[in-house]
């Protein structure tokens, strides 16, 4: 008798429970389609955008890490052979660290890319056409600044302006040119410029973070007058913006988003900056992989070249006495913010412009307003030559530990002079071994 | 009439009933041996499929944390290689090789019919390696473990059987028996037989000195000049520290097994207590585990029986930062500090050095530690239906609670900056398990005889984590995260389930035709729903020659049975359990606000990967087999493989899980066991196993570098091949290093890296001699592999040119640089320039990984039965035994057996792995 009362049970249970059962939902993630469908949901993900934007491989200290060391003015102190390959300028296609770069921007470009396709359809009362704009006007900016990114970095690449759904959704692009690719950088910040509003947020995008990036831009593209148009934009917004004093008041004592900034990622401890971790000396809780060198160091310490900025080097105990830099320093460690526009730049961007319009004393008087925030005598360059040595020599120090220098070195052509490197293909990082591999439609840069 | 096929098969599923098994005194491999299998036990002479059994009293002398580390040696093709030298730390297992490169390569492990999950849980990083969760069984309380082979034996396992099954027994009472106490106990000590020679302090300032120099600096401003010149001192001034012996040490271990077994008519009884402690020969690593067992068997009736598995552990770990990355990394602070290097400043601080933690600090306040708490069981009940059919249900759990903690003081580089961290993770995974048999077997002693089995399951497995971080504490002496002033939190949970069905059917005529179909479904939750089933039908046919006229009259000949079977069996493990679908996350936040991003592509055609299994095997036995040869020859090959197969990056994403590429593997293997002498007083038994497997990835579209770049899975090639640039020589004139320039385009560029050599053996096996003569046991145990190699990437760093300075310590082999024109050495010209130092990575320290080792060795004496019973004991042994006694080995490191990684696709990697211990126990074994 049991064995007649439980086996149909069991096997209708079974039977009917199969596909119900096997139906399991994820409670930690949502479907593709599910992302971004009102008010709410387009927010968090122009949240995680910014996250992505500041995450480790990107602004987080990877891609910044590109730039400095390949500045020549800090060395490779640690053991690992990609920053060394980096510091020594022997970078082979195989490195990580570039690799790792390349992969976060454009993740954070495939992130701007939903957002950018989503935005405009989504009907919500609770999305006001004001909030769409700046959700869309933040996404065009974050892929205009990615693209900058590349150009700067890698040249023309692949430009990629729709989501990825499907894996084949990108097959076939090749990349564009470099003028191409800046033209899409232009292109994303106008519309951004056009979308977002004229208010003041140093953490995220708004329209006078566009001017700040624009000027940079035009310096790049050598088109003066819109680079110091655009600077004086911001500049001249004195309200919100200002050169702090001492130099070392935007970022000491756990300063953030001062009046100095313009933009800064910001981080906290659930999603911390990692650039603590490969500046400071183990006693002080990082790696210190890398380091100001002597040269730097001499420059930073001396009152007639650093001045206020010899605040962002110290030294270990003796008896190491090694020279470690403290831009990044807080506890809990990493929630310092990561600088990309500082109102000083802005200033020497406009003075590079006026010199090279033949405004020399316009020139000087901007560089000297960097200068004198720092604790420095005027300077006195009276030739166009003299000032943009001045200028390059002022962008040195001033972003010591912002990433400025290579890409400012590459940007002037003076690479060669300063740091001997005479194969211009090293200009350019090379296109990742791995996604030659993986991308048929990807080619190599020159020399790698 | 050969009865081969028991009355009892399904029905006592992994735990035989010790009625139909007489096995225990027969010192060979007896045929009338019972072995289990996957739903049933088989004689041996039965099995159609590929199965090692394994006694788990064989295996015991080395004292392990876990018996898949025990296994090592001794089963052909069965290749284990621990990681490090910590006790419970993970183990490499496989089964005829690697199948998969995403989803799992381990064998699918059974406790008593329940799906054990073998995946660690450790969320805290150890810096690379992850815990054992096989050392949460004790190994005292297994009785046999049979191991899975070929298609016909693990079919029936379907969709987790790719990779072979390890059946685990545990031991059981035996009906109207008395009650038998053991007691086993044992103290040992465990230390690192060898270390690595590194330079004294004079000696790392001239290496320092020579590359400044041939840097083309002038010798004037050299770094280790005297101190009034503003230098480091010069080179014979320099200190030398010793802080390799300073975190090495002599463990302890010692072990204690209680147990009482017995039974009346009706019912049979399990029960047992152990305690194991094993002190890991570097510092501060412990390994303790508590446990618990009761099995138990109640017959109800003449038809209805039901019964219990029960085990509950607790193992504790005291765990460190012992591999890659230099925070709190122990045993890099010690292998990689300058030994020239002061452990103080002169302030009487703590001295820190090239991004790692000072050694004193680590030794005295590394606090971390990990409890895991473990339940494996099992209740089931049977019935006899009718005649000759049989029915069985079962449910299985196998509950995991994995407790870690970790509080790093201001003292430490981690809590430094944020003035005391702490982390907890509390990690839960359950494996549920129902199933139900329905079993036929017709009557024995017939011509004809046929078995069948039918049978469901259902098994669910969820698994979540909560986690919590604390920094900003009021000082040190506040470990728990209560006290931090700055906390953040999260957990997860993720879920599978999958459902089966499967039958077997067996068909025996006369003894000598043996035919085995095994036929199984599963539908799994991972995939999409149109790949939701997968089915795994195996075909198994075994020719038992010795029952032919023929061969009747043959009387050297003792058995002969032929073997061949076919079958298909899949993977699932290993991929997310929502692999196939196109998915955001959150937990991407921006200034504390919530934020998303994508997480990963949609692939609805994911589905499973299989693999087609031919086996072909001869069972021999000689002159009353007193020689028995098994030899297997076989050929696996797997399709559909889960592959993160990669993506332009351009598309934002850097895989997508997919059905893509395949492997194969082809080996033999054999075994042979002899009784050499048996006369009364003295026998002598050698056991010996040799296998070679040949592992190719025959289609892949892409190359994919492991997460150790030294090692590439690319098609053509086998897993773990290393892909690296080769160092031809170094130039005798120039004293320059010279690789090879595949491209011949004149430079050296990421273009002329290539395979060279693999991390997995081309055979290995295992040596064991018996000797017992009157009261003493001696047994001598020796594995070995050989054609493998081995990344030596501590002497990478260690061996630099120069090009790490202060920041890496310099290892003896780096003094045999070149040094003057005509020198001949493969040590380049220290120097930071050019790519002598730079190049990585590089042949020059890809190494022969090949090894012989004394696993174990044990003498003992069994007290005569009249002293014991003197002494009112049934039996009383006492035993000297020691592990890894002696290595003969190439490897220019201590120990070739290491790695750096538990991740499976990178093997053969050495990076700061404490080196595998010697140890040496004393033992009793008392019977009441």
């Amino acid at each position: 008798m049991q064995r007649i009362s439980y086996l149909p049970f069991l096997l209708s249970f079974l039977l009917l429970s199969c596909k119900k059962f096997l139906d399991v939902q994820p409670s930690q993630q949502v479907d593709a389609s599910g992302a971004i469908t009102n008010a709410g949901s387009a927010e968090t993900a122009v949240n995680g955008l910014y996250n992505l934007l500041g995450s480790n491989s990107y602004y987080g200290s990877n891609f910044m890490a590109l730039s400095y060391l390949s500045g020549g003015d800090i060395q490779w102190t640690g053991s690992q052979s990609a920053p060394q390959q980096i510091a020594s300028r022997q970078l082979s296609a195989d490195n990580s660290n570039v690799a790792s770069a390349w992969t976060a921007i454009y993740r954070t470009i495939l992130s701007a890319n939903y957002i950018i396709d989503a935005v405009p359809g989504l009907s919500d009362p609770l999305l006001t056409q004001a909030k769409k704009n700046q959700f869309l006007g933040e996404a065009y900016f974050v892929r205009a600044l990615s693209y900058f990114d590349l150009a700067r970095g890698w040249g023309g690449v692949q430009l990629i302006l729709k989501p990825t759904r499907l894996a084949d959704d990108q097959a076939g692009i090749k990349r564009s040119t470099l003028a191409d690719t800046y033209a899409q950088v232009l292109s994303d910040l106008d519309k951004a410029e056009g979308l977002l509003p004229a208010t003041t947020n140093r953490t995220r995008a708004t329209r006078k973070t566009v001017w700040a990036l624009k000027a940079r831009y035009y310096l790049y593209r050598a088109q003066w007058d819109s680079a110091a148009a655009n600077a004086t934009k911001v500049i001249s917004d004195a309200a919100s913006y200002s050169l702090l004093r001492p130099y070392n008041a935007f970022f000491a004592n756990n300063a953030t988003a001062t009046a100095e900034s313009v933009f800064e990622i910001a981080y906290s401890v659930s999603g911390v900056n990692n650039h603590y971790n490969w500046w400071l000396p183990p006693a002080l809780g990082g790696r210190r992989e890398w380091a100001p060198n002597a040269q730097l160091v001499a420059l930073l310490n001396d009152a007639n070249a650093g001045g206020g900025r010899s605040a962002l080097i110290a030294q270990t105990a003796p008896p190491g006495n090694l020279w470690y830099g403290k831009l990044y320093y807080r506890t809990p460690a990493g929630t310092d913010p990561a600088y990309i526009i500082r109102l000083a730049e802005l200033y020497l961007i406009r003075s590079e412009a006026r010199a090279k319009k033949g405004l020399l004393s316009e020139a000087l008087a901007d560089l000297n307003a960097v200068r004198d925030r720092a604790g420095l005598a005027p300077g006195n360059a009276q030739t166009e030559a003299d000032l943009l040595l001045a200028i390059e020599n002022e962008r040195r120090l001033e972003f010591a530990f912002e990433g400025d220098r290579w890409f400012n070195l590459v940007r002037t052509g003076r690479a060669d002079d300063v740091l001997g490197l005479t194969d211009a293909n090293r200009y350019l990082f090379p296109i990742p071994a791995s996604e030659l591999l993986a991308d048929q439609n990807l080619d190599p840069n020159p020399g790698y | 009439m050969l009865r081969f096929i028991l009355p009892s098969l399904p029905g006592h599923a992994q735990s035989p009933d010790t009625r139909d098994t007489t096995v225990a005194s027969s010192l060979n491999r007896s045929l009338s041996e019972v072995i289990v299998v996957g739903y049933g036990a088989q004689s041996k002479k039965a099995v159609v499929g590929s199965v090692t059994s394994i006694k788990a009293a064989t295996i015991k002398d080395r004292p392990a944390a876990s018996f898949d580390q025990q296994l090592q040696g001794r089963a052909a093709g069965v290749q284990v290689s621990a990681n490090t030298g910590v006790p419970g730390d993970g183990i490499f297992f496989r089964i005829r090789g690697t199948t998969s490169i995403n989803a799992g390569n381990d064998p699918l492990y059974v406790v008593d019919g329940v799906f054990i999950n073998n995946q660690s849980l450790q969320k805290i990083t150890t810096q690379g390696q992850a815990n054992n969760p096989l050392a949460d069984i004790n190994p005292a309380d297994i009785e046999s473990i049979s191991i899975l082979k070929d298609a016909t034996a693990t079919a029936i396992y379907g969709a987790r059987a790719a990779n072979g099954v390890v059946l685990i027994t545990t031991k059981r009472g035996a009906y109207n028996s008395k009650p038998r106490v053991n007691f086993n106990t044992y103290v040992g000590a465990a230390w690192a037989p060898e270390l690595w020679d590194l330079v004294s302090g004079p000696e790392h300032a001239t290496i320092i000195n020579e590359a400044w120099v041939n840097d083309g600096k002038p010798f004037a401003t050299r770094p280790f000049r005297p101190k009034t010149e503003g230098g480091r001192g010069l080179p014979e001034e320099q200190p030398t520290y010793d802080r390799l012996h300073d975190i090495f040490r002599t463990g302890i271990l010692q072990n204690y097994d209680l147990s009482v077994a017995g039974g009346n008519d009706k019912t049979r009884y399990y029960i047992s207590g152990g305690y194991n402690k094993q002190q890991a020969d570097i510092k501060t690593n412990d390994y303790q585990r508590a446990s618990l067992k009761v099995n138990l068997d109640q017959q109800l009736n003449d038809k209805v029986r039901i019964g219990s598995s029960n085990s509950l552990s607790r193992s504790r770990r005291t765990n460190a930062r012992v591999g890659d990355g230099p925070q709190g990394g122990i045993l890099q602070a010690a292998l990689h500090t300058p030994t020239y290097l002061p452990k103080f400043n002169d302030d009487g601080t703590y001295a820190k050095w090239a991004g790692f933690d000072n050694l004193d600090v680590l030794i005295n306040y590394t606090d971390m530690h990990s409890n895991s708490t473990r339940y494996i069981g099992n209740i089931y009940a049977e019935a006899d239906l009718l005649r000759n059919f049989k029915f069985r249900t079962s449910w299985s759990l196998d509950y995991n609670d994995y407790d870690e903690y970790e509080y790093w003081n201001s003292f430490t580089n981690r809590g430094s900056a944020s003035k005391g961290l702490a982390t907890s993770s509390v990690s839960k995974n359950i494996v549920w398990v129902n199933e139900q048999t329905l079993s036929y077997r017709t009557e024995a002693g017939r011509k004809h005889s046929f078995g069948v089995l039918i049978g469901n399951s259902i098994q669910g497995n969820v698994n979540t984590q909560t986690w919590a971080q604390g920094t900003n504490f009021p000082g040190d002496t506040y470990k728990q995260i209560a006290s931090a002033a700055t906390t953040t939190a999260s957990s997860t949970r993720t879920e599978s389930r999958q459902v089966s069905f499967f039958s077997r059917l067996e068909y025996n005529y006369d003894g000598k035709y043996l035919a085995e179909v095994n036929v199984r479904a599963d539908a799994s939750s991972k995939f999409g729903v149109n790949k939701q089933w997968g089915y795994f039908p195996s075909l198994g046919l075994a020719w038992r020659a010795k029952e032919e006229r023929f061969l009747q009259n043959a009387n050297a000949i003792s058995d002969l049975k032929l073997r061949a079977n076919i079958g298909l069996t899949g993977n699932q493990n290993g991929i997310g359990n929502f692999a196939a679908r196109g998915l955001w996350t959150g937990g991407f936040n921006y200034q504390d606000n919530p934020g998303t991003v994508p997480y990963q592509l949609a692939n609805p055609e994911l589905g499973w990967e299989s693999t087609r299994q031919i086996n072909l095997g001869v069972d021999l036995g000689l002159l009353q087999d007193r020689i028995s040869i098994e030899f297997n020859w076989y050929d696996k090959y797997t399709t559909d493989l889960l592959l993160n197969l990669p993506l332009a990056v351009s598309t934002g994403f850097q895989t997508i899980s997919s059905n893509a590429g395949e492997i194969s593997n082809r080996g033999i293997e054999l075994g042979i066991s002899t009784t050499n002498i048996r006369t009364r007083s003295f026998v002598w038994q050698t056991s010996f196993n040799i296998a070679r497997n040949v592992n190719k990835i025959e289609q892949l579209t892409i190359p994919i570098d492991a997460s150790y770049a030294a090692e590439r899975m690319a098609q053509g090639y086998p897993m773990h091949s290393f892909y690296v640039y080769k160092q031809l020589y170094v130039d005798p004139q120039t004293g320059d290093a010279v690789y090879e320039d595949i491209t011949k385009d004149g430079k050296i560029t990421a273009n002329d890296r290539q395979m060279i050599g693999q991390a997995t053996p081309k055979f290995f096996g295992g040596l064991s001699n018996t000797f017992s003569y009157k009261g003493f046991d001696l047994a001598v145990f020796f594995n070995f592999q050989y054609g493998n190699k081995v990344y030596n990437s501590n002497r990478f760093f260690h061996e630099s040119g120069g090009t790490r300075d202060d920041r890496r310590a310099i290892n003896k082999h780096q003094l045999d640089r070149w040094q003057k024109p005509g020198d001949i050495t493969d040590v380049p010209r220290v120097t930071t320039l050019g790519t002598n130092y730079t190049l990585s990575p590089s042949t020059r320290f890809l190494e022969d990984g090949s090894f012989l080792r004394l696993s174990s060795l044990t003498l003992g004496y069994t007290v005569p039965a009249a002293i014991a019973s003197r002494l009112r004991a049934s039996a009383i042994r006492v035993y000297f035994s020691g592990s890894n006694l002696w290595l003969l080995k190439k490897y220019k490191g201590p120990d070739p057996e290491v790695n750096v990684t538990s991740d499976p696709n990178v093997q053969g990697y050495d990076l700061g792995t404490p080196p595998q211990p010697r140890t040496v126990q004393f033992g009793l074994n008392l019977s009441l």
